[in-house]
Order: C-alpha cells, then structure tokens, then sequence
C-alpha cells in the first residue's frame, strides 16, 4: 500500500518535473546576457524596427558595423506595423527601452515628442562634431526634427509625395505624358483632371472599368494645404505639435474638400472606395491592377514597382492653388530614446547608416527605401527599369523645393485626429452627404481633441 | 374481424403515410443541412484554392474561385520567404508545452477545490474566478516589468510559465465536472488504500476525458492565435511565432499584401488545430462511455 502511495506520488512528480526541465531547456536558448555584455567591455544596443523585409535589411548591414566598432553590438527587436506602437510603449513602461527607433508605427515624432520618450541629441552631436553636410543631409530636412532649436532626430530616409503613371494606358488613349518638372506652368490640377477623363472608361463589366486618377495626397487633413487652404493655426509648427486652433469649416477648406469628393461623384474620374476594395482587396492599392491611370500617393508607392507588369512613370505632382507647398514629404528620423544607458553607441549606429556608401547599399537592400544622402540619391533615382532617371530626380528635386513635412508626423495625437477624420468622412467617402454639413462637425470634433492636447 | 381488419389496414396506411412525410421533411432537412454546410465551407475551399493562386491572380475581378493553374511553388516559397518553418516549430512547442502544462496544474487545483471541504475554500474560489474579470491589457505592463526583471524577455519562458499557474476558467469548469462524479467512486478508492493523489490520477482523470479533452482544445487553440504576448516578449525573428509572422506579411505598410502566401500559411497553420479536433473528439466519445457507473 505504501508502494502505491509512493509510485503515484513519483509518477506526477516525473512528469510535473520532466515539464519545467523541458520548459528551461527550450528557454535556454535565448538567455544571453542584457545590456552590458560579458565578452570585453562590449555594449549591446537595441534597434527597433518593423518586422518587413524593407525595414529589417540592416540585419545584414550588421558584422560590418561591429567589424569597424568592435565594442558595439547591434540587436534588432521588430514588431509587426499594427503593434509597433504598444509594443513600444509597453517595452518603455517596462524599463526595456530600445536605444534607436524611428516613429515606424502609427504615432509620429510630435507624440513621442510630447510623451518625453525622446533624447535631446543637441549636446551629443556637438561632443561628436556630428555634421549633417557630411553626410548630405540638405538642411531643410535637418530642420523638421528640431523643436526650439533642439535637435530630437536624424533624418535617413525621405518619402516625398509624386505622381505614379501607368505608361501603357496612357498610350491606349493617346493622351500625353506628363511632365516631371515642377517649373511647367502647364502642369495644373485642372489639367490633370483633364486628363483623367479621357483615361476614364466607364463600363458595366467590372473588368472593363477604368479610372483615370487616385488622389491620396498627403492624409485626409493634410489634403485641403494642396489647394491653398489653411488647416492649423501657424503656431503649431514651432511649438512642438500643439495647434492653438484649427479652420476645417473655412470656406477654402469647404471648397477644397468639394473638390476632392467630387473627383469621385461629379467628375467621376476617380475610383469609389468599394470599387478599390474590390479590385485590389482590403487596404490594397488598385494602382497596381493596371486599372487606374494616375495616382498620387508618397513614393512608397513605387517599392515593387518593377514587378507591376506594366510601365510606370512619374510625374510632378500639379500646381493645385498653393504656390508654396505641392508635395507632403515623409522624412524618417531615427530616434534616441530618453531610457537609453549607450546614447554615443547608438549614435555610432546611426551615423554608420547614413554613410554613402552604406546608404548605397539599402536602397537594393530595402528594395527601394529613397535615402536621405543626396550622394546616394542618384543610384535611388536609377533603381527602377521603366522610370527615366531624369524624371525621378526632378520629381524628388522639386517635391523639396515645393515640400512639407506630413502633419502626421508634427502634430500631438494624430492618432487620434486621423481616426475621427476616417470616421466623419465615411459620408463623404460613400457619397451619401454633403460637404457643407459635415465640416462643422469635424471642426468641433477637431478642437475637442486639441483642447485634450493642449493639457 | 372485418372492423379489425379494416383497422389494421387504415392503420398501416396511417403509418405509411407519415413515413412518407417523415421522409419528405428528413430530405428537405437534408438537403437544407448540405445547403448550409457548403455556404460554410465556401471560405475554406477558397482558402485553400486561393492558395495555388499567382498574386495577379489573387487580385482578378471578379474573383475566381478555382485557379488558372495551380502555383504549389507558393507552398515552397512561404518557407523560404518567412522562415515559416522555423515559426511553425516555435508555435507548435510553445503551444503542446502550455496545453501540457495546463491540463496539468489546472485539473490538480481543481481536484483540490472539488474534493476537499475546509474553512475559506468559497472564498478562495471568488478570489480566483474574480482574476478572469482581468482583461489581458490591465496585467500587460506589470507582467512585463517582472518578466523583464526575471530577464525573460526574448525567450519563450513568458508564454509558457504561465501556463503552469493553471486559469480560472479552465480550474471552474473541471471543478465543476469533478464535483460530479460518483462519491462511490472515491470511497472504492479509499477503501483499497489510494492516496488522494493516486485517485486524481487514476479515478478522476481519467473519466474526465470530455473535459479535458474540451480544455486541450481551448488552451491549444488560444496559445496558437496568440499576437499580443509573443509580439511583446520576442525580438528576435528567429524566435517568432506563426501569428507574428503572419501579421507581419499584412501589416507592411508598402507593399500589397502576399494573399496567396497569406493563405497558404492560413492552410498550414490549420492543420494542428484540424488534428487535434479529430484527436479529441475520440476523447469526446470514451469520457462518455466511461462513466457510467451501476
């Protein structure tokens, strides 16, 4: 009886104890020291980044940083796009902060700004004689990521906003190219409408069907600054993201939305959502299905771009009414964050990507991230088969010359904003109200957020 | 006789024709039933030709439902593309080691709470029910402070060691089946001289295999949807999950999403999950059979 008690007391404790041997085993593996590494006096920063192959390249850039920093090492933490920001935020809370990060995710550099989760890198770059010259980094890109002065983030990478042509449709109808220099004075909205109707093939065989222009300049509340309207008092850009007011029910801004809904219900030359959706799936971009002729859109766009099966070319985004701004540009910094206990090693790290050379090497590595080196640009500009190099150079020359940083990146809660703008626009997207009486209550929506804010 | 005859006859005739009407309504029924089952299966049987398809052909409208011709290189391609395989062993441990370990500790706790009487026990019970009130996101940040104060972080330990804590809602629903089984039972163990320890083995387990078959089922089907804990703790690509992986190839913000891939890694990631009903539904059929008692 004893033997019974005993053999069943065992026989749980084996298998109880066979578990958490197996349990430690497996989690063995990943035990490597922290911070502080135990080889020399080697120091371990953490890059954190999005989990998608144009983001996780400088995986490879990695033996041949440490090869030149030998007391450095490089670890890369990713996460998906949808994650990326609470992952962040839980790993801060956590006392896990990363030391190099850019806003990758939803959330932009005015939010990480205001939470004082970045590292004022004034000081730092002065102690290590950081120039942006040697590195081409032109000035007024330097410039966005600087608050009073103070310099937050290290561009290295720049999205400008440009227009995508699909060159085969557009010789189908035998309407001309157009141009890629922003000094045309030909080159208008108007005329790019224009043009978008006789690419225009309206037909109830849905493979038929054919639109002539998408228009996704900038996000939703950054598209009425095309047309000349002012959204955000000025304030807002010098203050760090806080707008004092807003003016989304002002008649330019009115007028301005009018213009952009009606390319789908009056003009009908652009794609209704559902139409989009079906063709290119959920949150796909119907460019790609050869089925519409024009988009404007960041150049994010043209990554893949030489497996489209079609010839792509681009194009100056149009003058729209502002003489000043015609392309949003999305400028990605890299970040020190606050937490970080090796700000020089990260700053090592991001003086090590912003080389030429190096620089060089991404864009085939990314598949076409355009650098932020100006020495690099010219192997960006050739990188695609069907684009003539000319032209993208004159797009990416001009877009700076007329550009603006994405209010999504310069102003605090954008999440927010972008979320209420997605929502009191559904109307207007589907076309089942007007314009007129949907903007006041955008404004009020917009200044209950912003008084959040300003607390 | 006649009457009686005549009885019989309009009797069977009765008979007869209801069997005809209890045919008629079992092939309406029928064929109703494989109406629905095949609007349910449309999704899968999508799912797994959408698979074989190129990318262009994913993105065709209208959509087709059998493909032009059939990619298996796509079935190659996801292991090249994402270390599928790698993920697909990462998942597959984690998830057979927690579905382990809590039909381990959750059935021992719940043993305890069923079979033993003594001051506080309903007490102790609202106080664990209570912790399913818990939303993940409330516990998210102190679990990660310890997990990375332990320096767990990156390894698989925060989505396993849990697991051997047992969860209420798992401990409720075996303490709820534990308490019914026979008293008898338990007194015939005694009798000849069982431990308590020996009769959660021996008696109660096994009768419990609808239970814990059900248990299994969830754990496993939780641990491998799993996203936010894995994309918290683990940092490096070697170490991810399916669902991480997965999320990844959707969530590019410059790409059109690989649907066909999508897919594909949908068909593969299925699979366990198809085995295991199988496996448990056995299980389903023998925790019934066994416990009758007389």
């Amino acid at each position: 009886m004893v033997n019974i008690k005993r053999k069943w007391y065992q026989k749980t404790l084996t298998v109880l104890s066979t578990l958490l041997a197996t349990t430690v085993m497996l989690s063995g593996c990943g035990g490597s020291g922290s911070s502080a590494g135990a080889d020399g006096d080697a120091v371990t920063i953490t890059y954190y980044t999005i989990d998608s192959p144009d983001r996780t390249f400088v995986e490879q850039l990695i033996p041949d940083f440490e090869k030149q920093h030998p007391n450095i090492k490089v670890k890369v933490a990713t996460a998906p796009y949808e994650q990326f920001d609470s992952k962040l935020q839980t790993m801060i809370a956590g006392g896990n902060a990363p030391d190099i990060t850019s806003h990758f995710g939803y959330g932009g550099f005015a939010e990480y700004y205001n939470k004082g989760m970045l590292l004022d890198m004034t000081d730092l770059l002065k102690e290590s004689g950081f120039q942006a010259d040697k590195y081409k980094i032109p000035k007024n890109l330097m410039d966005i990521y600087q608050v009073d002065g103070h310099t937050y983030g290290i561009p290295f990478s720049s999205y400008v906003t440009l227009l995508l042509y699909n060159k085969d449709l557009f010789d189908a109808a035998g309407v001309a190219y157009p141009p890629s220099d922003y000094n045309d004075k030909s080159w208008t909205f108007d005329k790019m409408v224009e043009d978008a109707k006789k690419l225009t093939v309206i037909s109830d065989d849905p493979n038929k069907q054919q639109y002539g222009l998408q228009f996704g300049w900038g996000e939703l509340d950054n598209r009425p600054f095309y047309f000349g309207a002012k959204m955000y008092s000025d304030d807002t850009w010098t203050n760090g993201g806080v707008p004092s007011e807003s003016y989304f029910d002002s008649p330019e801004s009115i007028a301005a939305y009018k213009k952009i809904f009606g390319l789908v219900f009056d003009d009908k030359v652009s794609p209704p959502p559902e139409w989009s959706a079906s063709v290119a799936g959920q949150g796909g971009d119907p460019f790609v299905t050869g089925k519409v002729a024009m988009s404007v859109g960041g150049s994010w766009n043209l990554s893949g771009a030489n497996d489209f099966g079609f010839n792509v070319g681009v194009a100056a985004v149009p003058a729209g009414g502002n003489d000043k701004v015609r392309s949003t540009l999305f400028v990605d910094p890299l970040f020190i964050l606050k937490d970080s206990k090796h700000p020089k090693e990260a700053l090592a790290w991001i003086e090590y990507l912003l080389q030429t050379d190096i620089q060089k090497q991404s864009i085939e590595l990314s598949g076409g991230t355009p650098p932020v080196n100006q020495d690099a640009a010219e192997e960006y500009y050739s990188h695609f088969q069907s684009i003539d190099p000319k032209d993208l150079r004159n797009v990416y020359e001009g877009a700076y010359q007329y550009g603006y940083e994405s209010f999504n990146h310069l102003i605090v809660n954008y999440s927010q904003i972008n979320d209420m703008m997605i929502n009191e626009m559904q109307p207007l997207q589907n076309g089942t109200a007007q314009v007129e009486d949907v903007m006041p209550k955008v404004q009020q929506k917009m200044e209950e957020i912003l008084a959040r804010s300003k607390k | 006789m006649i009457t009686s005859n005549r009885m019989q006859e309009s009797g069977v005739w009765t008979a007869a024709r209801s069997r005809r009407r209890m045919d008629l309504t079992r092939i309406v029924s029928f064929i109703l039933l494989v109406i629905i089952t095949l609007i349910m299966l449309m999704p899968l049987a999508f799912m797994v030709t959408t698979s074989f398809k190129s990318q262009r052909e994913t993105m065709q409208y209208p959509p087709t439902l059998f493909p032009d011709s059939l990619q298996f290189s796509n079935y190659t391609e996801i292991f090249s593309r994402l270390q599928f395989g790698t993920m697909y062993q990462n998942s597959l441990m984690i998830a057979v080691i927690t579905v382990l370990a809590t039909l381990l500790s959750s059935s021992l706790v719940a043993y305890g709470f069923a079979r033993f009487r003594g001051k506080g026990r309903n007490l102790m019970f609202m106080l664990l029910l209570s912790t399913m009130m818990l939303p993940y996101p409330a516990i998210m940040i102190p679990q990660f402070v310890l997990f990375s104060k332990l320096g767990w972080v990156d390894t698989f330990l925060p989505l396993i060691v849990p697991a051997f804590f047992g969860s209420a809602y798992n401990i409720f629903l075996l303490r709820q089946f534990f308490a019914n089984l026979p008293e008898e039972l338990f007194d015939a163990g005694r009798m000849d001289g069982c431990t308590e320890i020996g009769m959660y083995w021996k008696i109660a387990l096994p009768l419990s295999g609808a239970a814990m078959a059900t248990i299994a089922i969830f754990s496993f089907i939780y641990s491998w949807n799993d996203l936010l804990t894995p994309v918290l703790y683990l940092n490096s690509a070697d170490k991810f999950t399916l669902p991480v992986g997965m999320a990844s190839l959707t969530s590019s913000k410059f790409r059109v999403a690989p649907w066909h891939l999508l897919m594909v890694a949908s068909v593969l990631a299925l699979l366990p999950i198809v085995v295991l009903f199988i496996l448990a539904q056995k299980r389903f059929v023998e925790g019934i059979v066994l416990t009758g008692i007389k």
